[in-house]
């Protein structure tokens, strides 16, 4: 051992105990390694702190001597992610594995990085509670682990994955810096853009997680196909007849007989060519209608056999069977190379088939297992790692693989991460200024290169410095002078050269949408109109997915997609007339993002152009996908201050059957308490608003102090059994004013426009459990979401323009001559 | 080790048996998980690392081989063969020589070979515990100017102690039963014959209630679990032979320590490379089963506590039990379910059912005795569940454990009465009058 890592692990020593460092090579040998074990780079030590601030001392500690470092929890990850190359060191994080806090009125937990996935789960379980993201690892993966990957899961095709469920993170920087990172947060989605960062950003120290409702009643089906082929098509056919499962997984032939000889066995037909696991969750009534929908499409596709599993028994036994799944390959193979890429679900058949054939060509055995619904696969690729010639062919074969998945339109991971595993290939999906604008933002998070280096992107010639200094001297002389306003550009080369222009000359330019929330910065000197981007690129019902440019309205957006009884399920501030590229540029949601969400879980993909003129695609066009950075998070609700949005792909979801609104009439508390009570009463609203009365005028609602709004969503008899539910709620609580709107559109469409026509209003967040403490009276206009305690009001409020000290470094670096103006962070929430 | 290659192979990293494993829970070091001691073993084998190499000796040792790991894994690692295949590598690589080391060799060359030495051993043991010495230095506090690892063996010893009445009853003879009955073999066990005798007797008179004849070998030895845990496999074989000859009659084999159940249920992997024996100790190994599995044959209307015959009695008088799987019985013998059934046949409400009860006490044969430490946290763990069932009485189905959970549970100040769940049979059925003379 040399003198500096002699003196090195000394210090280390000194912060956290010299037992909780080690340093013998012998013991280090164990960590040379991750769930993918054919990657081996041993750490000069590894460290385990106990807390932040222990973790903060250590990164201050390894950026004085400029020592690398890599965050590690169970070391589960499949993408060589968690090595520390060049003799980093190695800070593990199994030994903080506490749950801080349980808040069950608000649905949420504040956890230590190395709490185990299942254990928050099990811990919430008595609450009727859980933590939704699943991954076949649970057992022993970590959060902080899972939040580096943003890790999906068997439920993550209808509930979404690791972002969508995470609502806050402390995260220690290289150097030491504390930060904290919240969904919440009036500025940057630096959360969102930090979850799936695989360690290269920051560490985790503390996570807040969204905790969900138990699914009150659940139906698993076991599907039997004689050929995957028939399998493949009817999962695109189940998700095209607007069926939303909480899980559709498939299983081949070779993973059903690895399976059925491990533990795990659940019965699996040996013999079936495929199986479909299919679950359906929500509440009961309508269910079985449901169930008796799938089993129609299976059996109509070629299904041998589809029945529903026995008892509870039978079906934690196939689902336990399915996630040991990739372990039981353990027996028929010394070893296994899993691989990890995303198609869109509608080419699942054709990739399958590539898959097979590749295999077969390679002479390679290979077997699937995969969420079929997302249209992620996991090839499993059987291999004697003793074989040179044969680790040879694994690896070309995987390749060829990814090839094929992204040539489909699909990605290279859909969970799984890029780590050191698949950083050569990563620019088969990201071009040369994708991956720039990336590094741009890796340098924000970490100017030191300390952190995690060497996984995700391949070493290109800059970063962040190195472009911003090209755009300046690749400016080329103008011969006609850009004026205030531009004629709207109709395409975005047009585009990026007025962007090219606006910097030569040294104006400021603000992108316009719709025009119904901008709020122009005086220091603008051109709006840039998006009109001409109007055109709806795609909609592919099977895959759930549409593309289309930023000027194109939601409202014709939708009913465009209505035509394939599909939607986008967005409700912000709207008169009719906001674009998508507005929408997604304030990121705002609205009164049913309890439901539904909020923009930034409904794009997955976006073409920006940047301050330099670059242009960029960022995320891709399937709906799960861990390529590179999620800059898709970060553009959106960026206000036009970061770049340009030309063109959006979104996840759609399916219409619902059947949509009704219950309206009540009460005092502010008595209805506050009700609509608490509605939502511990194991239904699913997807909006619960509070509106004032001389709000509720304005949509056409008369009431003496404030209207309460419930909304339901979903099919005939669960909608009806809901309602009927809600209204024993509001009575059961004295509220003896209700009505039910089953037809109930205009209500919620009056709603979106009042924020357009009362311009100015902001929205913040509290905590649901705080609204009963913050102060409204009946003659302001304000409306209140309970579930998720959203409060918007109307009144002019000073822009606060200035942003935290990261978000600076992440403006400098993709915009260091602060040509995008404009930001209103105000009305962001 | 090398020839363990492809066992080793087995193993794909994925991890999903850390978790399971008491010492990388305690110690989050992937050292001290299943997969880092498989990784170790594999990089030994391979060349990678020396056998001498002091990760691997240390964290072998701290291995408490409760195969927990086993149960969970997809690919079916088997971790418990490879685990004794290290240890007899270390010993050969390692020899130890300090004194707890050479004791430990000493005794069980010596002592645990010879019938009459370890008739002599436990013999005063049982004197000396019979006696009240121990609970006499233990209620003084002068336990505890012994070094604190004898203070615990005294409370270990301690609580090998009856808690109930019965246990005084004479075992009804072997002729006593006709001809019908279905013969088994009893395997007492040195522990068991040692400390448990009133067990293995409770064991006899619930078979033979059940309508079974039993009759222990009188040539039976201990079942080598302690020698193979030390590495000393040929001592290990040494004795297995010995039982081998011993019960080759071709009945069933049932033991009531999960301990001594799993190892004679391996005799047919430890000789398995002795042709002159290896049919013979297969044959042996598929005949074991824990005295749970054996009355599970039992048909439901022929059990003596059926519906028809007599009630249930009250044995408990309203305290609460609870139940500890014993690791051995729970992964070693698969008979984890049984045991608890048969439990609840005879404890109904007053059950109170024990988080974390699949995990290991600590006990781990002679573990809590050269690995204190990590010992002491394991039970720690397993003393805070009990605590939270506020359970008077734990039943538990390997000897080991219920002396580390009662030692462990006195010292912490817990009022828990720890048995084998055939005593609480035992002890039922002879409220109930199924011995014939009621009480
Ligand atoms: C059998 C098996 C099944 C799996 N199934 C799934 C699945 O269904 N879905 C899925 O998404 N994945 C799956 N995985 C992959 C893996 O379990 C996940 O990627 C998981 O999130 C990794 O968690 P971990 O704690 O093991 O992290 P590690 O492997 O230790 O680390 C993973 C990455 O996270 C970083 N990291 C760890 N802790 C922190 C922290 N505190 N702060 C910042 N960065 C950190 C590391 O640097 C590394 O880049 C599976 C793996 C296995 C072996
Ligand atoms: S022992 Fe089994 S469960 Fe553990 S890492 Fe190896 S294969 Fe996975
Ligand atoms: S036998 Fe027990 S202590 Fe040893 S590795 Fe397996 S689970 Fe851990």
């Amino acid at each position: 051992m040399d003198q500096l890592t002699d003196k090195l692990i000394d210090n280390l020593g000194a912060i956290v105990g010299r037992e909780n460092v080690l340093s013998k090579a012998d013991e280090l040998l164990v960590y040379e390694c991750d769930g993918l074990p054919h990657h081996k780079h041993r750490p000069r030590a590894v460290v385990f702190p106990s807390s932040t601030e222990e973790t903060s001392a250590i990164m201050r500690e390894l950026a004085r001597a400029k020592v690398s470092f890599t965050p590690r929890g169970a070391g589960t990850g499949l993408s060589g992610g968690a090595l520390a190359l060049d003799s980093g060191v190695v800070i593990e994080f199994a030994r903080m594995r506490k749950i801080l806090r349980i808040d069950v009125e608000n649905r949420l937990a504040v956890v230590q990085p190395g709490v185990v996935n299942l254990h928050v789960s099990r811990a919430v379980l008595p609450y009727d509670l859980y933590y939704v993201p699943d991954p076949s690892s649970q057992p022993s993966c970590t959060i902080g682990g899972n939040i580096a990957e943003s890790a999906g899961g068997i439920h993550c095709l209808k509930y979404g994955t690791t972002t969508d469920h995470v609502l806050g993170c402390r995260v220690v920087l290289a150097g030491g810096e504390i930060v904290d990172l919240s969904a919440e947060y009036n500025g940057y989605d630096l959360l969102g853009t930090y979850v799936g960062s695989e360690g290269t950003f920051g560490i985790t120290t503390e996570a807040t997680l969204r905790l969900s409702q138990v699914p009150p009643a659940v139906r698993t089906l076991l599907a039997e196909f004689a050929e995957v082929d028939d399998a493949s098509h009817a999962v695109s056919a189940i998700i095209a007849a607007g069926v939303m499962p909480a899980a559709l997984e498939m299983m081949d032939r070779e993973i059903i007989r690895a399976v059925e000889a491990s533990v795990f066995a659940a019965g699996l037909p040996p013999d079936a060519g495929a199986a479909l696991l299919i679950e359906l969750d929500g509440i009961e009534a309508g269910l079985d209608d449901e169930a008796r929908k799938v089993t129609g499409i299976c059996m109509e596709y070629g299904a041998r056999n589809c029945r529903l599993a026995r008892d509870e028994t039978e079906r934690k036994k196939l689902w336990a069977a399915r996630k040991g799944a990739f372990g039981a390959i353990g027996r028929i193979s010394p070893d296994s190379m899993i691989q990890d890429a995303v198609v869109p679900r509608s080419r699942l058949p054709e990739v399958l088939h590539a898959a097979y054939d590749i295999a077969a060509r390679h002479q390679l055995r290979i077997a699937n297992v995969f969420h079929a619904g997302d249209g992620n696969l996991h090839p499993l690729i059987c291999f004697d790692s003793r074989s040179a010639d044969q680790v040879r062919r694994v690896k070309e074969a995987g390749r060829e693989l990814m090839e094929v998945c992204v040539a489909a339109g699909g990605t290279i991971t859909g969970e799984h991460g890029v780590g050191l595993d698949k950083r050569d290939l990563l620019p088969l999906v990201f071009s040369e200024a994708d991956m720039n604008a990336m590094l741009s933002v890796r340098a924000a998070f970490d100017p030191l290169g300390l952190c995690n280096p060497g996984k995700i992107i391949p070493m290109l010639r800059g970063c962040g410095e190195a472009r911003a200094i090209s755009a300046e001297t690749n400016a080329v002389p103008l011969a006609t002078k850009l004026q205030s306003a531009v004629p709207p550009p109709d395409s975005i080369e047009e585009l990026s050269e007025i962007v090219k222009r606006a910097a030569a000359q040294g104006l400021t330019i603000t992108p316009a949408g719709g025009r119904t929330l901008l709020n122009t910065n005086p220091a603008t000197n051109l709006i840039v109109e998006m009109s001409r981007f109007n055109k709806i690129i795609e909609h592919e019902p099977a895959d759930l997915i549409a593309v289309a440019q930023a000027g194109v309205p939601l409202t014709t957006f939708n009913q465009k997609l209505a035509e394939n009884g599909q939607w986008l399920p967005l409700d912000p501030p709207d008169n009719g007339h906001a674009t998508l590229g507005g929408i997604i540029a304030t990121g705002l949601g609205g009164p049913q993002q309890f439901g539904y969400g909020r923009p930034r879980g409904s794009v997955i993909g976006m073409t920006v152009v940047l301050a330099d003129g670059s242009i960029v695609k960022a995320g891709g066009r399937v709906v799960k996908n861990v390529a590179g950075y999620d800059l898709c998070k970060l553009f959106t609700g960026s206000y036009g201050t970061l770049g340009i949005i030309t063109e959006l792909i979104f996840k759609l979801r399916p219409r619902p059957a059947r949509e009704a609104t219950v309206v009540a009439n009460g005092s502010i508390p008595e209805l506050l308490a009700a609509a608490r009570g509605v939502l511990d009463a194991r239904l699913f609203p997807v909006g619960v608003e509070l509106l004032s009365s001389s709000l509720a005028s304005r949509i056409g609602i008369e009431v003496d102090s404030a209207a309460l709004l419930i909304r339901f969503a979903g099919n005939e008899k669960g909608v009806a059994y809901q309602v009927e539910q809600a209204l024993l709620h509001l009575k059961n609580a004295s509220i003896e004013e209700t009505g039910v709107a089953s037809d109930d559109s205009w209500i919620w469409q009056n709603l979106a426009a009042v924020p357009v026509r009362e311009a100015p209003s902001f929205a913040t967040h509290v905590l649901p459990t705080k609204l009963a403490d913050t102060s409204l009276d009946s003659h302001s206009l304000w409306q209140v979401g309970v579930a998720d305690g959203r409060v918007r009001t109307f009144k002019h409020v000073q822009p606060n323009t200035s942003l935290d000290p990261l978000s600076q470094r992440v403006k400098h670096n993709l915009d260091p001559l602060n040509l995008f103006r404009g930001h209103d962070y105000e009305h962001a929430a | 080790m090398a020839q363990q290659g492809e066992k080793l192979l087995a193993c794909i990293h994925c991890g999903l048996c850390l978790e399971a494993c008491p010492t990388y829970v305690i110690t989050g070091d992937e050292n001290d998980g299943p997969r880092g001691r498989l990784y170790l073993m594999r990089a030994v084998a391979e060349g990678r690392l020396e056998n001498t190499s002091d990760a691997f000796r240390t964290h072998i040792d701290r291995c408490l081989g409760c195969r927990a790991c086993e149960q969970v894994c997809p690919a079916g690692v088997e971790y418990g063969q490879l685990l004794e295949a290290s240890r007899e590598e270390l010993s050969r690589a390692q020899p130890k020589s300090d004194f707890t080391d050479k004791v430990l060799r000493f005794v069980l060359k010596h002592v645990w070979l010879s019938r009459t030495r370890l008739r002599l051993f436990f013999g005063s043991a049982r004197v000396f515990r019979d006696l009240g010495l121990p609970r006499f230095l233990l209620k003084t506090g002068l336990a505890r100017l012994f070094s604190q690892r004898a203070h615990f063996a005294l409370a270990l010893l301690e609580n090998s102690r009856t808690i109930f009445h019965t246990s005084g009853k004479s075992v009804p003879s072997a002729s006593q039963t006709d001809g019908q009955s279905p013969p088994v073999l009893l395997f007492a066990g040195c522990v068991g014959g040692g400390l448990f005798a009133r067990v293995n007797r409770a064991t006899e008179r619930v078979l033979f209630a059940n309508g079974f004849k039993v009759s222990a070998p009188e040539d039976q030895v201990c079942c080598g679990a302690l020698h193979a845990h030390a590495g000393d496999l040929d001592g290990a074989r040494e004795l297995a032979r010995k039982n081998i000859a011993a019960f080759k009659s071709g009945e069933p084999i049932v033991t009531n320590a999960g301990g001594c159940g799993a190892m004679l249920a391996s005799y047919g992997h430890l000789l398995a490379n002795d042709a002159s024996v290896a049919e013979a100790a297969a044959q042996f190994s598929s005949r074991v089963r824990d005295v749970s599995q054996q009355l599970q044959t039992v048909e439901a209307e022929a059990a003596p506590l059926n519906k028809k015959a007599r009630s249930v009695p009250d044995t408990t008088n309203g305290r609460c039990v609870t139940y500890d799987t014993s690791c051995h019985l729970l992964y070693g013998q698969h008979a984890g379910d049984a045991s608890q059934q048969m439990l609840s046949a005879v404890v109904g409400p007053n059950f109170v059912p024990l988080e974390g009860s699949e995990r290991c006490c600590g006990a781990a044969g002679i573990y809590n005795m050269l690995q204190p430490e990590m010992s002491g946290r394991v039970l720690q763990e397993k003393l805070d569940h009990v605590r939270e069932t506020k359970a008077q009485i734990l039943a538990t189905g390997n000897p080991g454990c219920q002396m580390q959970i009662g030692a462990g549970a006195q010292l912490a100040g817990i009022k828990l009465q720890v048995c084998h769940p055939i005593e609480l049979i035992d002890e039922a059925y002879a409220q109930a009058g199924v011995y014939g003379d009621g009480e």
